[in-house]
């Protein structure tokens, strides 16, 4: 039992990182109806600028995460102005943004290849490793806190979409962007904010992401899971993309404690493909019928 | 350095990649989706003909046919499940099952798991590589000039309208994954057996892209495209290998300049046939004077007020 | 005469917003069959549900007294969803055009970067048998055909797709532009084109979306004329939407007005346009009426 709790919080603990991804990821799919795959790049540079802070600028945690978040969020608003938004303004087909995006992610993967180098890095020990117990169960402090991040952003970000004027024309947006942009709404700078918001939770992820495991170029590359993880909570649905998110966190560690590590990504996958097949739109996810 | 030798090496990994490239082409550039995951069609190309080759002894040109055809198989089974979704949903869904292949491969200690598989006969010769690339040539041009593939680009263009002519857009589609799977998997079969050993970890999903980079560059939709797209991009990275690191950096930004700029890449809907056409036609003078008429056709092209517009 | 399209109830409910409600009409073979209204009314929104574009909330359409299209049985709910999922195979589009109904759309969705010609071939394709297999086949080298079975046939069925298409093109007029790709015509022909691609599967029911919107009198004249030989030459029956008054009350043998989704009116030209809630709604009287015929802004409850 106390086995299974400890898998269950282990899974929360990954499931709310994957939770911040996958919640950047499908705001932007819930405005311009487009994947972002470089979404991956902004939350693996969000591991380094958070590991730069606490090194170079020696930053207190708080402060290098501040910074990871706003230099994700600006990498991400730069990579929106540069790859996407000729192609928007000139109402290019779904499939050169998806070419594009992917362009943007291999540039990014290996431009840190290039300069900063391919080898893995450690964030340095800020938080004590011992881990707290409860009981028969022993949690690190590391997942607490990921946990306890990941909750607070998560609650900023829903406060300043259901409460602010900009969340409400965020999600006015969501439901027809022309519309708004009639009734007076800059679509341009919401998108611009939307990418900036999705840009500081990738950080933030990113920085996580990198003080749990390690740091390194490709975890972009890992981070498809978010993907998967916000399709399967249905696209355009931020409440899906987490529940998605927690629920692929804790299927991966439970399939991990119990049948086999090795098939947890697989596990993990088949039950995406089972969901899309029953429900093509995941489980939350948006249904658009195509207007002829 | 350059000896005859290492040419013919790079030759050869032309021909093997031009047999890939000319399957997704089909794919992303005629029928217009988008794979993350033909990597895996091309590792179970590979590790079929592979198990041909050493287990069951099957001569060499059928058990790369074998291979192939395993791609295709596991193409249908894929497409089944994923061509009835939108877009998007499409395309993570081949960028998981791209992975779940190589998981699975990764978890089969049969065939070496992640170590991998060693000693492979090294059957593929130049020779091979360009028999079976004029056949993979000829019949993609033929498939093109079809009504197969014209439903295909119909698809591309516009999918609703071509529901609206009778195309079985979930059909078609299917027969598009299914011949690009064949390639990739002819094209993973060659390749297994030119470097002599493989594994999981070959077949990433870096190895999609890079294959979908040399279709975009080449062009979109061009077949000639496809074949001097992957000529170019398996030679540059030869000529230019100090900066090796480099090379993806400068794919990446090349890919989103080229989708800014310039989205037909370079041969993008043209063909060597066009090219051919275009040539004789200069020389009989047939060029200036259609475009001279061509020019009179746009002045008197009046300018209508706007379309139907608005909801009916 | 026989019933050649069926609309019975039928209802389609977006959410909490009813786009076409309760509407029933029957369409006799070889009539052109007017649908009119403001814009928003639903007429797009009953093309695409004959097309199965959509599916239908309630009521059913018939097409030859075969059901079409049915109502969505499933309610609400998860486990209906699921049902619905599994359980529930409406026809689709394609089917319905395999069935003889094809159309037009409003915004104009030709194969843009193809060539007159090649629109049309490709919408010819039903009319040959071939295989994805044969396809890949050599056949164009003369030769080939006397040494090789299938090349005949193959080659004998392409031909046959190349003169379908010549003798369509030939038809609408659009025969000197064959080469031109679709996107550089003139707006008018792009919508001939549009009608010629709709033709080449032999339907026996046409669907025009607005086919002369942004045309002048003179052309809409022509159009008028075109209809009209389509429907005789080809022995088939159209449903037309349109805003141009003068063309649908010329044109059209039985009219069904639409406003909010619901009918308004249905009858013969005069009947429609003596109609009062025709009149106030959408048409507007005579002294209001502007030089080419059309609606309107005035007093009429467009743009919902």
């Amino acid at each position: 039992m106390s086995v299974f709790l400890q898998q269950l919080i282990n899974g929360l603990s990954i499931g709310s990182i994957y939770a911040l991804m996958a919640v950047g990821y499908s705001l932007v799919y819930s405005i311009l109806n487009f994947s972002n795959f470089a979404h991956g790049g902004v939350i693996m540079l969000g591991a380094y600028f958070g590991l730069y802070a606490l090194n170079l600028l020696s930053l207190p945690f708080m402060g290098a995460l501040v910074v990871a978040a706003f230099a994700a969020g600006l990498v991400a608003v730069g990579l929106e102005k540069i790859a996407y938004s000729p192609l928007r303004k000139r109402n290019a087909p779904s499939l050169y943004f998806i070419i594009s995006a992917m362009g943007a992610s291999i540039f990014l993967e290996n431009f840190v290849v290039a300069t900063i180098g391919p080898t893995f890095k450690t964030y340095p020990e800020i938080f004590s490793t011992t881990p707290i117990t409860f009981g028969a169960i022993s949690v690190s402090r590391i997942d607490i806190l990921m946990f306890v991040i990941a909750g607070i952003s998560l609650a900023i970000l829903v406060f300043i979409i259901e409460k602010t004027k900009v969340g409400l024309a965020i999600r006015a947006c969501s439901y027809s962007a022309r519309g708004s942009n009639l009734m007076g709404v800059n679509v341009n700078r919401i998108i611009f904010v939307i990418f900036l918001l999705g840009g500081m939770l990738a950080g933030v992820a990113g920085m996580l992401f990198g003080m749990k495991y390690t740091v390194y170029p490709q975890i972009g590359v890992i981070t498809n899971k978010s993907f998967i993880a916000a399709v399967f909570g249905g696209l355009g649905s931020l409440p899906g993309a987490v529940v998605g998110s927690i629920l692929l966190g804790l299927i991966e560690t439970i399939s991990a404690g119990y049948i086999a590590s090795q098939y947890r990504d697989l596990i993990a996958f088949s039950l995406l493909i089972i969901v899309l097949v029953v429900k093509p739109s995941g489980l939350m996810g948006k249904i658009t019928e195509d207007k002829a | 350095m350059f000896s005859w030798f290492y040419i013919e090496g790079i030759l050869i990994l032309v021909g093997i990649n031009v047999m890939i490239v000319l399957g997704l082409s089909l794919l992303t550039g005629f029928t217009g989706l988008f794979s993350f995951g033909h990597a895996g069609f091309m590792a179970i190309g590979a590790y079929v003909a592979v198990t041909c080759t050493m287990q069951l002894n099957v001569p060499f040109y059928l058990a790369v046919l074998i291979g192939g055809i395993a791609a295709m198989i596991a193409s249908l089974f894929i497409g089944y499940f994923t061509l009835n979704l939108k877009g998007d949903y499409f395309c993570i869904a081949t960028l998981g099952f791209g992975e779940a292949i190589r998981l699975i491969l990764d978890n089969m200690t049969i065939v070496g798991g992640a170590r991998g598989l060693p000693g492979i006969p090294l059957d593929t010769t130049l020779v091979n590589v360009i028999v079976i690339d004029i056949i993979g040539i000829m019949a993609m041009a033929y498939l093109i000039k079809s009504r197969h593939g014209r439903n295909m680009i119909a698809i591309r263009e516009e999918e609703l309208a071509s529901q609206a002519i009778g195309i079985n857009v979930f059909r078609y589609k299917m027969e598009s994954l299914a011949i690009s799977a064949l390639y990739a998997g002819i094209g993973g079969a060659l390749w297994a057996h030119y470097v002599g050993f493989i594994q999981p970890l070959m077949f990433q999903l870096t190895k999609s892209t890079e294959m979908t980079i040399m279709v975009i560059f080449g062009g979109l939709g061009s077949i000639t495209g496809s074949v001097v797209g992957a000529f170019i991009l398996t030679f540059l990275p030869e000529l230019l290998r100090e900066l090796a690191n480099w090379r993806l950096v400068f794919y990446g930004a090349a890919v989103i300049a080229i989708m800014i700029a310039r989205p037909q890449g370079m041969l993008g809907g043209i063909e060597i046939t066009d090219m051919f056409r275009w040539i004789k036609r200069t020389v009989t003078g047939e060029n200036r004077r259609a475009k001279a008429a061509a020019e009179a056709e746009k002045e008197a092209k009046t300018e209508l007020p706007g379309e139907g517009g608005g909801e009916s | 005469m026989t019933d050649v399209l069926k609309l019975e109830q039928v209802t389609k409910r977006f959410g909490g917003l009813t786009a076409v409600g309760d509407v029933t009409f029957t369409i006799k073979e070889g009539e052109i069959f007017g649908l009119i209204g403001p814009n928003g009314a639903g007429k797009t929104t009953i093309f695409n549900l004959i097309t199965a574009v959509y599916t239908l909330t309630e009521g059913k359409i018939s097409f030859y007294g075969e059901q079409i299209a049915e109502a969505d049985p499933y309610g609400a709910g998860f486990v209906n969803g699921i049902k619905r999922r599994f359980a529930w195979k409406p026809l689709k589009p394609f089917q319905i055009a395999e069935k003889g109904i094809t159309r037009t759309f409003q915004n104009i969705r030709l194969f843009k970067k193809l060539t007159t010609f090649e629109n049309v071939l490709t919408a010819c394709h039903r009319s040959a048998n071939y295989s994805l297999f044969e396809s890949i086949l050599p056949r164009r080298i003369p030769i080939m055909n006397y040494v090789l079975p299938w090349s005949k046939t193959l080659w004998r069925e392409e031909t046959e797709l190349r003169a379908k298409t010549e003798e369509l093109l030939k038809l609408m007029g659009l025969w000197d532009y064959r080469d031109m790709v679709a996107a550089n015509l003139p707006y008018g022909l792009q919508r001939k084109l549009e009608i010629a691609r709709a033709l080449a599967l032999d339907p026996k029911l046409l669907l025009l979306d607005e086919p002369a919107a942004g045309m002048n009198p003179e052309e809409t004249l022509a159009l008028m004329d075109l209809i009209r030989k389509i429907r005789d030459d080809f022995g088939l029956t159209v449903l037309i939407i349109e805003h141009h008054m003068d063309l649908i009350m010329g044109l059209c043998d039985k009219i069904f007005v639409l406003n909010f989704g619901k009918a308004l009116a249905e009858g013969t030209p005069a009947q429609v346009q003596n109609n009062p809630k025709v009149v106030e709604a959408y048409l507007g009287s005579a002294e209001e009426e502007t030089e080419d015929g059309e609606e309107t802004g005035e007093g009429d409850a467009a743009d919902a």
